[in-house]
């Protein structure tokens, strides 16, 4: 058995597999049929596409329900339960706030308009009717912005039609949603490195490794996608309650059983900043590592024996 | 100085210039054997097109379903400098020194540090 690895650009961002397998026929056919399943699901929810049933459900909001397919409901139903489970602090109608911030050319939107998309802002208004496979957003100019569960969701399809294909170890990363199953060659668990929020040096890229099979992580963090402005940093991972940057963390990872999970959930918890995620976390039974705004690491018991944080933290 | 100058013929400017870049390049080959990882490589529909030192500038020029994509090499950075296609957000992604700039509508992907890195790292990938 060999290690295989392939990548390619899907869902606006890079994605990585490897598989372990008996030959690099086996090991390319499924990892190109794992692509294509992302592709496809990509094409159903993508933002930017007026194509996507995703834009469809947003141009039609306020107007009437949209029928989607059966992925595009179960993602938002998905994601609909981990704005419950997290008391709003996930809501995947952040769309119209996130909107009026413009990270790349450092554009922080004024007050005002802050204050008046808000009320755009409430997962409650997401009506799903399961038996006619329909979504509709109740609120004319809502917006359903999956970016913080799609990537994780692509990786669990990705895990299935790996394991469909008959493989039985490999590791998928769609960009930082990572879900590993099965073991390496040499009969060890996969090993995930967590980035290091306030990395200095190419010495201390990674805060702390991780030794996961069958479980996947994912990391929200406020130095991704930022600007700073008078000393004060700008993140792109906003409170859905205020509509600007929570800052309570630097960065949170999560690891749970599906990518789904722990790609919404590390925002949430970073939202809810140390102590109210570590508390999520215990109640939904899924482990996290949290860096404070202060750089302290608190983590859930959960993860002892498989978190190994580098040296000086 | 000036009269110096004057009196060099075009042969001695291009031996000048010819020193000159031996002496710079010399400074790169060695940076580069000492420098691990720093690689760029730029993938084409999934397939390796090139792969370049991070650390010597230059501009490269991609074709792709939007015409020809320029990514530029600069002072241990990349960056795609114009591209064609809608979005512009590689474009947008600015400079980076490690990680990835994807073009999604024009199959391309520029990977700066490459997985010769996390092996040094012992990992297999990284979140965050």
């Amino acid at each position: 058995m060999s290690t295989y690895k392939k990548s390619k650009a899907l869902l606006d961002t890079f994605v990585a597999i490897t598989v372990v397998a008996d030959s690099k026929e086996t090991a390319e056919e499924a990892i190109d049929n794992a692509f294509d399943v992302i592709e496809k699901f990509g094409e159903l929810i993508n933002f930017y596409s007026d194509k996507s049933e995703l834009s469809a459900v947003n141009r039609n909001a306020g107007i009437r329900e949209v029928k989607v397919s059966p992925e595009t409901l179960d993602i938002i139903e998905k994601a609909v339960y981990i704005a419950e489970r997290s008391g709003g602090a996930f809501d995947p109608t952040i769309g119209p706030e996130i909107q009026l911030w413009d990270f790349f050319n450092k554009i922080r939107p004024s007050d005002a308009d802050i204050r008046k998309n808000l009320s755009l802002v409430n997962y409650k208004n997401i009506i799903i009717d399961k038996g006619n496979s329909t979504v509709f957003l109740k609120k004319k100019d809502m917006l359903l912005d999956l970016g913080g569960i799609a990537k994780g969701y692509a990786a669990d399809l990705a895990v299935q039609a790996l394991k469909e294909k008959g493989i039985s170890a490999g590791l998928v990363a769609v960009a930082g949603d990572i879900k590993a199953f099965g073991l390496k060659t040499d009969k060890k668990p996969w090993t995930v490195g967590i980035k290091n929020p306030r990395q200095k040096s190419s010495e201390d890229e990674i805060i702390a490794k991780i030794h996961l099979s069958g479980k996947a992580i994912s990391t929200s963090g406020d130095y991704e996608r930022y600007f700073m402005l008078n000393g004060q940093r700008f993140h792109h991972l906003l409170n859905p309650r205020t509509g600007y940057p929570a800052y309570a963390c630097q960065s949170v990872s999560v690891i749970a059983d599906q990518a789904v999970m722990t790609d919404a959930f590390s925002t949430a918890l970073f939202i809810l900043g140390p102590e109210k995620g570590l508390e999520l976390a215990k109640e939904m039974g899924i482990d996290a590592l949290i860096i404070d705004d202060k750089s302290s690491v608190h983590t859930t018991s959960g993860l002892e024996g498989i978190l190994f944080l580098e040296r000086n933290h | 100085m000036k009269e110096t100058i004057k009196n060099t013929t075009l042969a001695d400017r291009l031996l000048f210039l010819l020193l000159i870049s031996l002496s710079v390049a010399g400074i790169f080959i060695s940076r580069d054997a000492l420098s691990q990882g720093s690689e760029v490589v730029i993938e084409v529909d999934g397939k390796p097109a090139y792969t370049l030192p991070l650390y010597e500038d230059r501009l490269v020029s991609v074709g792709g379903s939007y015409g020809d994509t320029l990514i530029e090499i600069k002072e241990k950075k990349v960056r795609v400098r114009e591209a064609h296609c809608p979005n512009q957000i590689c474009v947008k992604e600015g400079w980076i020194s490690k990680g990835v700039i994807v073009c999604l509508p024009n199959k391309l992907i520029i990977i700066v540090g490459g997985s010769k890195k996390d092996e040094q790292l012992g990992i297999d990938a990284i979140t965050g």
